[in-house]
């Protein structure tokens, strides 16, 4: 059986070692890490499905095939339970075994490369912060400095178009810093933390907030913010400064995405246990390919507008913003025609949820 | 005219440091620099000032930090206003779990984040170096 198995695999680019029973089989695993195992459940001494236990208990990656008897599907069930990648039951042809294998060695090249991924990625996270502001931050935050230096030292030197040049210089860089910034919520902050401060806060102050802070951006194109507040509303438990941020985001990317002229509309009203913010413009919209993506970090639609930039993260912050609420954030949108972004703020309640877990005395 | 109000400077980024001198230096401070703690410290022993600028991530880590709590030990420093130039304000409340943002080290002091605009600059130095005035004219 061991050596028309081995007869089968060997050749091409496997390379192919055998054990006659279990114990001899774990010291082989252990010694040369094999990429892929095939085991027979029934063995003499230590059965396959201990042997099975023992190569997950110290390889839990490693990708196990076993091989069973004829008509033992219970006991394949078994070893699929306990970790097995799959069976091959008895008598099986050259071309099945061949199969399975390349199939085995498929999935351990996948398994593999996830854990790799995830390593990276817990990796690229802890050390984000680090490298971020010192490597970028640092001197940026050095180059913007000298060039408020400068301006201040030529205050009575610079024409009016050089003081103009240092201005756009000064907004470019400010732009990079908010952007490093943001990167640095997504990957380092725990929106969680937010909740620690929640207070109780009045939506129509959040939403006068925002829109005073994109009036401006607003009127160099010309785009109306008609604000409307349908009182009563209640308050909102949450953090002002970060609700804030989200609904900025929101009238920033209509601004963004709205023709010269057109209008924007940010509603707010009271609908059962919620407060709804509404933001709605007339803009280009967003195709329906794109929708499922939107509130993911770097997502960006296809169809972009000229000469609209932006790296993706906005939306995808203000959903972790607003999901820390309590809330949700959706869209609505067709193409050429606009898009309503819509938050649900759960309202404040009276008295605070049971406090968390009490202390447990023993 | 009274005299310059004299301010000392501590931090390693000699660029970033001209930067701030320009805007202080125009505003007719004067400026002295140090690149590290330990020019710093000796800087402060030996020459009286007005207010210290102090940047909290230095070498290999809060080194400014430590800077603050000397000075807080020490009874003649103690009094002098600390303006903090922090390059980032997660790693501040990093540094201090539990604390709000804002950590007072010394009675004294204010945070800004890097890179400050002048007029913010401008504001908290005036503000500190009239409150730590305020004070001595009361302890007289």
């Amino acid at each position: 059986m061991l050596d028309s198995c081995t007869q089968v695999l060997a050749g091409g680019d496997c390379q192919v070692t055998t054990a006659s029973n279990g114990a001899q089989g774990l010291k082989l695993v252990a010694e040369i890490q094999p990429d892929l195992i095939f085991l027979d459940l029934k063995m003499p001494g230590l059965s396959g499905l201990e042997v099975l236990e023992k190569i997950r208990a110290q390889h839990p990656l490693m990708v196990v095939i076993v091989i069973t008897g004829y008509a033992t599907v219970t006991s394949a069930i078994e070893a699929m339970k306990k970790g097995a990648f799959d069976f091959l039951p008895k008598p099986f042809t050259p071309e099945e075994l061949r199969l399975i294998a390349r199939r085995g060695l498929e999935h351990g090249r996948l398994v593999q490369q996830t854990v790799a991924l995830r390593r990276e990625k817990e990796m690229l996270r802890k050390n984000f912060a680090a490298i971020v502001s010192h490597e970028l931050k640092s001197p940026l935050g050095a180059l913007q400095q000298n060039l408020y230096g400068l301006v201040a030292e030529l205050e009575d030197k610079l024409s009016k178009e050089q003081q103009e040049r240092f201005g756009r210089l000064q907004s470019r860089l400010e732009d990079l810093l908010k952007l490093i910034h943001s990167w640095l919520r997504v990957f380092t902050v725990d929106i969680n933390k937010l909740k620690e401060t929640f207070q109780p806060i009045s939506v129509a102050d959040v939403l006068a907030k925002a829109v005073e802070t994109v009036q401006q951006h607003a009127i160099r194109k010309a785009i109306e913010i008609q604000s409307s507040v349908v009182e009563p509303l209640p308050r909102i438990q949450g953090d002002e400064g970060s609700l804030t941020e989200v609904v900025v985001n929101l009238l920033n990317n209509a601004v963004k995405y709205s023709f010269p002229n057109g209008s924007i509309r940010l509603r707010a009203e009271a609908q059962g246990p919620q407060v709804l913010v509404s933001v709605t413009d007339t803009g280009v919209g967003i195709a329906k390919e794109d929708l499922p993506h939107l509130f993911q970090d770097f997502a960006r639609g296809h169809s972009q507008p000229e000469g609209v930039s932006g790296c993706g993260l906005g939306l995808a912050i203000s959903r972790r913003i607003v999901e820390v609420h309590g809330g949700s954030i959706t869209v609505e949108s067709a193409p050429g025609k606009g898009s309503t972004f819509t938050i649900c703020l759960p309202v404040a309640q009276a008295a605070p949820e049971s406090s968390p877990t009490p202390e447990r005395k023993v | 005219m009274s005299e310059p109000k004299r301010l000392l400077m501590i931090d390693d980024d000699p660029d970033f440091v001209a930067g701030i001198k320009a805007i202080l230096v125009k505003a007719k401070y004067e400026v002295d620099v140090a690149y590290n703690p330990k020019d710093g410290f000796q800087a402060l022993k030996s020459k009286p000032y007005d207010l210290l600028l102090l940047d909290v991530m230095m070498g290999r880590g809060a080194e400014g930090i430590m800077i603050a709590r000397k000075l807080g030990k020490d009874p003649k420093l103690r009094e002098l206003p600390v303006l903090i130039i922090t390059g980032i304000r997660e790693q501040m409340a990093f540094l201090f779990p539990g604390q709000a943002v804002h950590p007072h080290f010394v009675p004294v002091d204010e945070l800004v984040e890097k890179p400050v605009a002048p007029k913010l600059l401008l504001e908290k130095v005036e503000a500190l170096l009239k409150t730590a005035e305020m004070r001595k004219a009361k302890s007289k």
